[in-house]
């Protein structure tokens, strides 16, 4: 653990990116350029399910003599053939989509021609110039016809937990429980939307070597798809997105923008760069649409005597995508009788991504929704319900927790939010013309550690260079990385530099699932002890020492000396070790991955309370979200600043989720209508008012080896359900499918006059 | 008329420019990035939604020089004739030292993946630029046209009141420090004469009014752009071949305000922000709406002049100005003629413009003192969204309570902004009652039957517009139901 009375970790420190980022200065992928570099632009399909008969580019070549090529299926340059080749670390089982593959058309957008051309203009009016004859058949899109294919995955996804036996008897104990409910919950796609549009920049070296600038959230990930894809060995591509624009989870695969580049630089041995419009980005990735039943039973008091979760999900036709959904209804309250089952539908659309919370997001709602809905045929309050289900161990897994500091959320979030004022009976409180509602609901999401590595260097003048192939998608990581080398050398974090976001730097997985904090800030921290180590070696050298007989953890960096813990007069000052040896500065590399024994019996959580006001305008349907406390216990917080942002960014998103965001598909055709930002609502500035952020107190020395617990997630979980669980409580209205948008909510209600 | 010059000439930052081959439809964020390389400003989704791509742009109104946020995305390079175009890149010191509003986005955490951040970053500088101590209402409105996926916006807020409170009295600014030279640089750059670039002048500046008819009635199939911000999308978002293109923001001409007591006067070219102050002082309700037209960068760019005559059912001015009885005068070289703003919408996709005219002036009647006028805009997204309906009442009773006169005009609830005409008959002459609310709202089912589409659902549409007429109803019988924002907690 990190100890330092002198703190740079917990402290709020502003991020040490966002000087660039205000002045314009941050480069991102589509931000890099050459001389005379080609531009490219891509054909989508306007069917969503069929066959090209005819490419035709007649007219775009008379018209545009700057083409360079247009590739489509007939000419696509090879790439490898493998499935394996062309699955990079995230993806899921299945034949992973290849651009301009064949003749055949699998989803809506899909990219059929790319073209290559000397100027953006030139590309891009090119592209439009083109036309192509489809043989279209009739795409299946709506989940709602698909459910009775439903099937469970044969090849599980790897990191993904298919959900466990059923415990107990289920179907039984539902039947004989004193009180029951059941519903059906359907939440439609949501897609991520980052500000950032997908692009790649490959700069074409003069000795073959590629330079990528590239939009993820992985640079190895996309290193070596590259390489697989394109047989190159690693050592001809590196791969830097330094600054990344937002990318929730869109931008963990690599994308058909990065594959369009390659080709065309390889083909052509010239710099490329392609950036795709607002448009297609729907088409990439999305939070998949899926069809939950939620059963609870409970005794007289409330106390769960059964929980049964089932989902249908979709996923495309080429390969099963599968997330986490109902294992979270086994695992967040004490229950002896559970069943829980995930099966995918397949569909005429691309495959669904991770998004913030995969899985956890949408389950929760259905989970959260339901202990609502409990709560009132029990009689009690929500809170209190969720109070007497408490549960201190992991059922599922038959685990117990690192640590669960839920009940501290459940007690400081209520108190924040004054839930105590609360009416119980839906439609008892209002103001004005506005029906008010109060709603709750517990978040979850696991605390994972991935195999991380860091270099950090440290000069004899102080000043400290932290390294890795970690990303910053807008998280804070180059703050926080800066902070715990800052701490652990006892250096100003202004003088640690950090250098991350290029494949040629030490191994990182990619950034998703809230686990960079901990896993490369454990790596950096494992980096610091062994430089501590470096410096008692050289230290222990001198017989004279008074350090001679110390161990590494008896020992402390303080101003530039190496100290004795217990006496800090006692010590040799760096510089002195350094000179001493000859050196100017030295380096080490940490390393930090989850602990597999100790894996055997703990499991790890971050846990929230998460509650909501909303006001309802009735007559019109329309639902304002006025206040929000969303009480976290996530272990050590590294940050306050960043870490705040993280919370309130997710709480946001789950208000999308909630509210606005959904895309809508015109099923007759199985295209997306609202491909664009005026129709696909994100929220906006209006749609958020009051949100009070609440780290409560959580000591956790096993989730990581810095006590951190990771904050990506977290903030969105549960919140969708809250709302809706406070426009019950508003209306007297249980809304189970999402988007809850102004004619969900007016239903049949006409005004009258008073 | 003048004679005719090919060059469009504008300050960027500090550099002037002058291009003599610029295409019709080139946008100013693809001049900027690609051209100029000034990557500062972002691309996010090209249509004038997300304020990515906010840059200020300063224009000379009257003998003052006014700076707006505006969407680089939608906005065309030819419109930019004798403006001053600032960039993100153009706001630190030349030392590096940070501007104070680019300082608090560091300090109060605005700035996560940094996208938007350059937007936001412009759109407080423009705030910077127009008040002295904006309260948070300012700060609100300010920032409406931004999008930002990271940081929940509270944050970005924060950074706004922290520039607020503690505004240094003395800082570098860009602007203030270059104001006089800009000012003589844009005067000489406005000398009134029409300028024409490209073969078959495929992109028009006229220097007057009468230059501009001139050119419509030689081209009449020319596009005008006023604010480009519908126009602006035919070309990002749907490739629309609109050349020749006729600006006709810089008209002064076409600027024009005019108050008397019979009522308003707006020129064509009159923006939502230019009409705001008066618009919200003589009708409310009216300046309400204007508030949730889009964000500041759309109501800079945007004209009422140019919403009405796009001709869209879902325009959001059309309802409140057809029920306020607003007249439109067209002009041609042939001359003028005004019509009843109502008789203008003929059908979807259709109105009363013959070949060679163009939109020249709206009249505004002044309210009766005893008059009831609302008008409601309803959306899916509070903000930044287009209207599932929108809703315009006009109202007065006689002595004994009669309805004397009433007009209700919708949005959204047929191919046109369609006044409600049989809902009014149903009701005129009656006592204002809730008796004749429901002869009303029976009637409405006459006066139309809206579709079904994304925003909202023909039954949505149908239950809301009766609502709407009952909470009009509560509301001149004065019961208060304006939707409030950022009260306390409860």
């Amino acid at each position: 653990m990190l100890t330092n009375e002198r703190r740079q970790v917990g402290r709020a420190m502003p991020r040490i990116d966002a000087p660039l980022k205000v002045t314009g200065r941050a480069a991102y992928a589509a931000e890099h350029s050459e001389p005379d570099m080609l531009h490219g632009a891509a054909v989508s399909a306007t069917i969503a399910r069929g066959r090209i008969l005819e490419i035709d580019s007649r007219a775009a070549k008379a018209a545009f003599p700057g083409i360079a090529a247009i590739y489509t299926h007939e000419n696509r340059p090879n790439a490898a053939w493998l499935d394996r080749s062309w699955q990079d670390e995230t993806a899921p089982p299945g034949h992973t989509y290849r651009p301009l593959q064949n003749d055949r058309v699998l989803f809506d957008g899909q990219p059929v021609a790319f073209v290559v051309a000397d100027s953006f203009e030139n590309a891009r009016d090119a592209a439009a110039m083109i036309t192509v004859r489809y043989e279209v058949e009739t795409p299946e899109t709506d989940l709602t016809t698909k459910l009775a294919e439903r099937y469970v995955p044969p090849k599980k996804r790897s990191g993904i937990s298919p959900p466990p036996d059923p415990r107990g008897q289920p179907e039984e104990a539902f039947k004989e429980a004193h009180f029951r409910i059941s519903g059906d919950y359907l939440i439609e796609n949501e897609h991520h939307n980052p500000m950032e549009l997908f692009a790649t920049t490959v700069l074409y070296g003069a000795d073959g070597v590629l330079a990528i600038h590239d939009k993820t959230q992985g640079s190895q990930n996309v290193q070596k798809f590259v390489c697989n894809v394109f047989s190159l060995s690693q050592d001809k591509v590196n791969v830097i997105n330094a600054y990344v624009g937002g990318a929730f989870g869109s931008g963990l695969r690599p994308r058909h923008q990065l594959f369009f580049a390659v080709m065309a630089s390889l083909d052509l041995k010239r710099s490329v760069k392609f950036e795709i419009a607002r448009s297609d980005m729907f088409y990439l990735s999305y939070r998949p649409a899926m069809y939950q039943t939620v059963s609870l039973g409970a005794d007289a008091q409330g106390r769960l005597t059964a929980v049964l979760h089932d989902t249908v999900q979709v996923t495309s036709r080429y390969e099963d995508y599968q997330e986490v959904v109902v294992n979270w209804s086994g695992l967040a309250y004490r229950c002896d009788n559970v069943a829980l089952t995930y099966a995918l539908t397949k569909l005429d659309a691309a495959t669904p991504g991770d998004m913030r919370a995969p899985g956890a997001a949408s389950g929760l709602f259905a989970l959260e929704s339901a202990m609502d809905e409990l709560s009132y045929e029990v009689g009690i309050d929500p809170l209190e319900l969720r109070r007497r289900n408490f549960v201190h161990f992991d059922q599922n897994e038959n685990k117990q927790l690192t640590s669960k500091a839920l009940r501290a959320c459940y007690r400081e979030g209520a108190a924040r939010f004054g839930w105590e004022r609360r009416q119980a009976k839906p439609r008892s409180m209002h103001e004005g013309h506005e029906l008010i509602g109060w709603g709750m609901a517990t978040g979850i999401w696991e605390a994972q550690l991935q195999s991380a590595k860091a270099r950090v260097r440290m000069s004899a003048n102080g000043q400290v260079i932290v390294q890795a192939a970690a990303s910053d998608i807008g998280t804070g990581t180059y703050t926080i990385l800066a902070q715990i080398a800052a701490e652990a050398l006892d250096v100003p974090a202004e003088d640690v530099s950090v250098q991350i976001g290029q494949s040629d730097l030490p191994e990182t997985s990619v950034e998703g699932g809230s686990w960079t904090a901990a896993s490369s800030g454990s790596a950096v921290d494992a980096a610091c002890l062994a430089i501590r180590q470096r410096l008692l070696d050289m230290a222990q050298k001198d017989d004279a020492s008074p350090l001679k007989d110390a161990t590494v953890e008896e020992v402390v960096i303080r101003d530039g000396h190496l100290r004795l813990d217990t006496d800090p007069r006692a010590g040799v000052a760096i510089s002195e070790l350094m000179a001493r040896a000859g050196e100017t500065a030295i380096e080490e590399e940490g390393k930090a991955g989850p602990d597999a024994k100790q894996m055997k019996s703990f499991a790890s959580y971050t846990h929230s309370a998460v509650f909501v006001e909303v006001r309802v305008d009735e007559e019109l349907g329309l639902a304002r979200v006025t206040r929000v406390v969303s009480a976290v216990a996530a272990g050590r917080i590294l940050n306050p600043k960043t870490a705040r942002s993280q919370i309130l960014g997710g709480v946001v998103m789950g208000l999308g989720m909630a509210l606005h965001e959904e895309s809508m598909i015109d099923h007759r055709s199985g295209r997306i209508m609202n491909h664009n930002l005026a129709e696909y609502h994100v929220p906006a500035h209006a749609d958020i008012q009051d949100i009070d952020v609440h780290f409560v107190q959580e000591f956790d020395d096993k989730a990581s080896p810095i006590g951190v617990k990771g904050l990506g997630e977290i903030g969105v979980c549960g919140v969708a359900a809250a709302v809706a669980n406070a426009i019950f409580h508003a209306t007297g209205k249980r809304i189970r499918h999402l988007p809850i948008t102004i004619d969900k909510i007016l239903g049949e209600t006409v005004g009258k006059a008073a | 008329m003048t004679s005719d010059t090919g060059t469009i000439r504008f300050i960027l930052n500090d550099r002037s420019v002058a291009l003599d081959d610029v295409g019709a439809t080139t946008t100013l964020l693809d001049h900027l990035r690609l051209a100029r390389r000034l990557t500062g400003t972002k691309e996010g989704c090209a249509e004038g939604d997300c304020g990515a791509c906010t840059v200020l742009v300063g224009r000379l109104a009257g003998d003052e020089l006014v700076y707006e946020g505006v969407n680089a995305c939608i906005r065309f390079v030819g419109s930019l004739h004798a403006t001053h175009v600032v960039t993100v890149e153009h706001l630190a010191a030349k030392d590096g030292a940070l501007h104070p509003v680019q300082q608090a986005m560091v300090d109060y955490h605005g700035s996560q993946c940094g996208f938007c951040t350059p937007g936001f970053v412009m759109s407080l500088y423009g705030l910077w630029l127009s008040k002295d101590r904006p309260g948070r209402a300012d700060i609100e409105k300010a920032l409406q046209g931004n999008l930002c996926r990271c940081t929940g916006y509270e944050p970005i807020v924060r950074a706004a009141e922290a520039v607020a409170e503690a505004r240094p009295d003395a800082v570098f600014d860009p602007i203030l420090a270059m104001r006089a030279r800009v000012k003589t640089e844009l005067k000489a750059m406005k000398t009134g004469a029409t300028i024409a670039v490209g073969e078959g002048r495929r992109l028009v500046v006229p220097g007057t009014v009468e230059a501009l008819a001139e050119v419509l009635d030689s081209h009449p199939q020319a596009t005008i752009v006023a604010g480009s911000t519908d126009v602006g999308l035919w070309v990002t978002k749907q490739m629309r071949e609109i050349a020749p293109v006729v600006f006709i923001n810089g008209l002064d001409a076409l600027q024009t305000i005019e108050e008397t007591p019979e009522g308003v006067t707006l020129g064509a070219g009159v923006s939502y922000s230019a009409a705001y102050p008066l618009l919200s002082r003589l009708y409310p309700a009216f300046g309400r709406l204007i508030d949730r037209i889009g964000g500041d960068q759309v109501r800079n760019m945007g004209t009422i002049g140019g919403n009405v005559a796009n001709g869209s059912p879902i325009g959001d001015t059309p309802p409140a100005l057809i029920a306020l009885g607003a007249t439109l005068t067209l002009r041609s070289k042939k001359g003028s003629r005004s019509l009843p703003l109502q008789n203008f919408f003929i059908q979807y996709g259709r109105q009363d413009r013959q070949p060679g005219e163009f939109v020249e002036s709206l009249f505004i009647p002044a309210l009766a003192p005893d008059a009831h006028f609302s008008v409601y805009k309803i959306s899916k997204r509070r903000d930044e969204d287009i209207s599932a309906l929108c809703g315009a009442f006009h109202l007065r009773l006689d002595a004994d309570g009669k309805v004397k006169t009433l007009s209700i005009a919708f949005g959204g609830m047929a191919g046109t902004p369609k006044r409600a005409s049989q809902t009014e008959a149903a009701m005129i002459g009656r006592l204002w009652t809730e008796e004749t609310v429901a002869l009303g709202q029976a009637a409405l089912a006459k006066d139309f039957q809206p579709l079904t589409d994304w925003r909202a659902s023909a039954a949505y549409r149908n239950l809301a517009a009766a609502n709407l007429l009952t909470r009009f109803y509560l509301e001149t019988r004065g019961e208060g139901c304006e939707l409030t924002r950022f009260e306390g907690a409860a």
